[in-house]
């Protein structure tokens, strides 16, 4: 056996190795990875909307969101929104009644700067939510920006903008397509 | 003899040859992950899982592999436990893993491993790997702990997520990448004088 196969024989055993053992771990965790995730969704769900009792989960155009009911009626609309940060991506959800007010903002993931744009999601000691984030309570999502409606956190312009412009451009797209 | 030896290779990583202050190798996730003293005992616990876990095997097959592929060989192994410490860290800690991001699958190129893998493990059995394993991962371990426990007071104001002071209003540098090169180089050399005055 020349020594180029018996290279490739001993590299090629370890990997597959690797491969299986990897396989099993996957399948293993997937479930316990997946199930948080989507029950952070809803209890996030709840809280941006609180006047609703329950969601229907909806696509249009590649927009996920969900329909937030009260009995048979729409009340408003959860919009999955996805915005560019400092440092990765800030997936997001933001609830926003039939006439574009915003009644509440929830951060699921985001990766950015700790002490600086992390503060996007940060609870200050005694309070229930994000004080970031309560800013967007009772603005117009059409129009919403920084500066004017929303005041940016010191040291984090980037996460902070980059939060509210995805809002804005998301459910302002959904809404008018909505309309159509 | 055996039982002192086997000690030995535990405690080089503790001091002697602290991969952080010593040897100054994986500075890469030291600097960036040091942020808070949590994310420091995350990654350290991560990196010193992945190390125990590669010199084991790599030393187990140290005698199979051909010394012309072995750095591929040693890669495969690691990024195996690094995928399977961010898998489960995912799945059993999401908040430690959100806050450690990429930097859990950048262990893979974190030069302590690979190191230890060509250094000690490729030429030494099992039992002793393991210990040099452990030795450099708990090593690793503290020194990220106090690197970020400065950061955290000095850069955030708080110690373990819980606030120190109220009136002080903490310098944000600590927390960025300048403290980080600051708080390093300033404990380094602050170890290299007392080690050299005690040395004479």
């Amino acid at each position: 056996m020349s020594q180029l196969t018996k290279f490739g024989l001993i590299l090629g055993v370890i990997c597959l190795t690797a491969t299986l053992v990897l396989a099993v771990t996957y399948e293993v965790t997937k479930p316990k990875i997946e199930e948080p995730l989507k029950k952070e969704e809803q209890s996030a769900l709840k809280s941006i909307m609180p006047s609703a009792d329950s969601f229907s989960e909806k696509t249009l155009d590649e927009i996920g969101y969900f329909e937030a009911l009260k009995g048979k009626t729409v009340v408003g609309y959860c919009v999955r929104v996805v915005g560019s940060g400092y440092s990765g991506y800030i997936r997001m959800i933001a609830g926003v009644d039939l006439n574009g007010i915003i009644q509440g903002v929830a951060i699921l993931e985001h990766s950015e700067t700790p002490g600086l744009g992390a503060k996007i999601n940060e609870i200050r000691p005694g309070e229930s939510e994000p004080w970031f984030l309560r800013q967007f309570k009772g603005k117009n999502a059409g129009i919403i920006a920084v500066k004017r409606d929303i005041d940016a956190i010191t040291g984090a312009t980037i996460s902070s903008k980059a939060v509210t412009d995805a809002i804005r451009k998301t459910v302002d797209e959904l809404l008018s397509k909505l309309k159509r | 003899m055996a039982k002192t030896k086997l000690l030995g290779e535990f405690v080089k990583g503790l001091w002697r040859e602290n991969p952080t202050f010593r040897i100054v190798l994986g500075l890469c996730p030291t600097l960036a992950v040091s942020t808070s003293i949590v994310n420091g005992i995350g990654m350290g616990v991560a990196a010193t899982f992945v190390l125990v876990g590669s010199n084991i095997f790599v030393s187990l097959v140290r005698n199979i592999v051909p010394e012309k592929v072995r750095i591929p060989c040693f890669i495969v192994v690691i990024a195996t436990f690094v995928t399977i410490a961010d898998l489960f860290m995912k799945a059993y800690a999401p908040l430690l893993s959100r806050s450690l991001g990429m930097f859990v699958p950048l262990i893979v190129v974190n030069c302590i491993v690979l190191g230890r893998a060509e250094a000690f493990s490729s030429k030494e059995p099992p039992l002793k790997s393991i210990f040099d394993a452990l030795g450099m991962g708990i090593g690793f371990t503290w020194a990220l702990i106090v690197i970020s426990a400065i950061r955290e007071a000095l850069g955030n104001g708080t110690m373990l997520g819980f606030s120190l002071s109220k009136t002080f209003e903490p310098p944000l540098f600590m927390i960025l990448a300048p403290g980080a090169l600051l708080t390093i180089g300033i404990l380094i050399a602050a170890i290299n004088y007392f080690t050299h005055k005690r040395q004479g």
